[in-house]
């Protein structure tokens, strides 16, 4: 990567995000998996998303954007119905032109836990009382069944992500105020979570198990997890950190030889 | 069955939309109950599509994109038992089980799509570092159409062939199964990639013991099945618990050593 900054050239805050410029990032937020893939997941569609802030704060052309957007690319993943809350505090982070780190920090920070609680309340609560309301009107032959689902459905979802967006960009800008004074301190602290929020990440993330079954029965993967359970999945991320920070791996490289080994394993009968 | 060209290209148009629908947009247009209705509306049945539509759902409701794991794909599964509902005249299960292969296809489009688009990101870091948005913009709406684009195709071929199509394209993916259970595997740990960029950046010695630290609490609530589903907001909580303390320590620390440069703090 072209930039190893680890602060904006600019340090001067810029202008307060005006409403309709957080306006029109709620509306692109819906768009956050349209680039999804199984390396950075989210990560395309999150910078998509908060281009227009990036643009308003860092200005067309300039070598602060350019390193924004770098590290915007970086791995992103959370519940896409609660994203602005991210979307929110990230840019005021920007806007006040925190240290890169810190602002990394934050993010990882903020975008794991919301994926439990996105579940919960959009996946196993409104879901299952909009559309159970709805198909019971639909099966009896009622047009209204699927109009009474979209509603109710769209208005807590529009509800959610306007709010979120307003009330976690003004949550960011009044905590930074307090926290310019011992930004060093900070940066360390943050950092620290993310990097305990990473390794909960590959934990719980972490699904890759393996196929194999021994003679008696016993599956080698019970094996293995008897000694340490996601076992292969802190492995694989270990093995991929190395050969990045040592070999000097792409993460294009590292991605090629996933897809080879998934392949290949999955012929020899690994997976 | 003969639908007519127009009932072709509008179902075509509406399987576009909620392929997309089903990750972006409004996330519930693609719905089984929504887009029954639809379907059913287009070929001229809406009574059916209603019915075959909100009895999809009720299937779907305990089946949901958890977590982010991949259940039977919904969108194509609803839209295709309508069509035989409608276009066979047959009863509603049978129509949903007829409808299966295709849900299949659409699972093994999506996993196609993300495998593909994961070295699309090096492309991405390139535009970056030139500030290209207009790049980031256009990657975005370009993987958004392909998506629309596999799914309306899989589903027109339906409407054309009939159910017997299904069962033969899925036929020539199982003819080498390990190529779709290889996308799978090789997908499930591209992720790692993601998060040891994370680690690269972030890690500084020090904290290799957080990084530990972190993954062993996550293991142990993931274990519990009642708490599984909140795992990373209680870690964060536990996260949250340690950042503070570092933060408050070491802004104690260094406040002590600012008063202490005032006076003689060698000698005591």
């Amino acid at each position: 990567m072209a930039f190893n900054q680890t602060s904006y050239n600019n340090l001067t805050p810029a202008a307060a995000l005006d409403k309709k410029t957080l306006n029109k990032m709620v509306w692109r937020s819906l768009n956050l998996q349209g680039s999804f893939n199984y390396e950075r997941m989210q990560a395309n569609g999150w910078l998509y998303g908060i281009l227009p802030g990036l643009l308003a704060i860092h200005g067309e052309d300039t070598d602060d954007l350019k390193i924004s957007m770098s590290h915007n690319l970086e791995f992103f993943n959370t519940h896409p119905f609660l994203v602005t809350f991210v979307m929110g505090i990230v840019l005021s982070l920007e806007q006040q032109k925190a240290d890169i780190n810190t602002i990394r920090a934050v993010r990882v920070a903020a975008m794991g836990p919301l994926g439990g609680i996105g579940d919960a309340i959009f996946w196993f609560t409104l879901v299952p009382i909009a559309a159970g309301i709805g198909s019971n009107m639909a099966i009896q032959g009622s047009i209204a069944g699927p109009i009474v689902f979209l509603l109710l459905f769209n208005i807590v979802q529009f509800a959610v992500r306007f709010f979120l967006m307003h009330w976690s960009y003004k949550l960011g800008t009044s905590a930074i105020e307090a926290l310019t004074s011992n930004a060093k301190e900070f940066t360390r602290a943050a950092s620290l979570l993310g990097v305990f929020v990473v390794g909960a990440l590959t934990s719980n993330y972490g699904g890759t198990t393996i196929a194999p079954v021994l003679e008696n029965g016993q599956t080698v993967q019970s094996i293995l997890d008897g000694v340490l359970p996601k076992m292969i999945p802190m492995a694989l991320t270990l093995g991929m950190y190395f050969l990045m920070k040592k070999k000097g791996w792409t993460p294009v490289k590292c991605i090629a030889a996933l897809l080879v080994l998934g392949l290949v394993g999955a012929l020899i009968g690994i997976f | 069955m003969g639908f007519s060209a127009i009932q072709i290209i509008l179902v075509f148009v509406w399987v576009f939309i909620i392929a997309i629908d089903q990750f972006d947009f409004l996330e519930s247009l693609y719905q089984p109950i929504v887009s029954g209705a639809v379907i059913g509306a287009i070929l001229g049945d809406l009574p059916t599509g209603l019915v075959v539509g909100g009895t999809y759902q009720l299937m779907t409701i305990g089946n949901m994109p958890v977590g982010g794991a991949q259940p039977p794909n919904a969108v194509i599964g609803g839209v295709m038992a309508v069509v035989f509902a409608i276009g066979s005249k047959m009863d509603v299960n049978a129509a949903m089980g007829l409808a299966v292969p295709f849900a299949v296809l659409g699972q093994y489009m999506v996993t196609l799509l993300f495998t593909v688009m994961s070295p699309m990101m090096s492309v991405a870091d390139k535009m970056a570092e030139k500030g290209d948005h207009k790049g980031i913009v256009r990657l975005n709406w370009l993987a958004m159409g392909a998506l629309g684009l596999l799914f309306a195709i899989v589903c027109t071929i339906g409407l054309v062939g009939g159910s017997a199509m299904g069962e033969a394209l899925t036929a020539l993916f199982d003819k080498a199964p390990w190529i779709m259970t290889g996308l799978g595997a090789a997908g499930g740990m591209m992720r790692f990639v993601g998060f040891a960029v994370l680690l690269r950046i972030m890690l500084s010695n020090e904290h290799w013991g957080i990084y530990f630290a972190g993954f062993t609490l996550a293991t142990i609530i993931g274990y519990i099945p009642a708490l599984s589903g909140s795992a990373l907001l209680l870690v964060a909580f536990v996260g949250i618990a340690l950042a503070l303390n570092d933060f408050q320590t070491n802004v104690a620390i260094r406040n002590a050593g600012a008063n202490g440069n005032g006076g003689d703090d060698d000698g005591i």
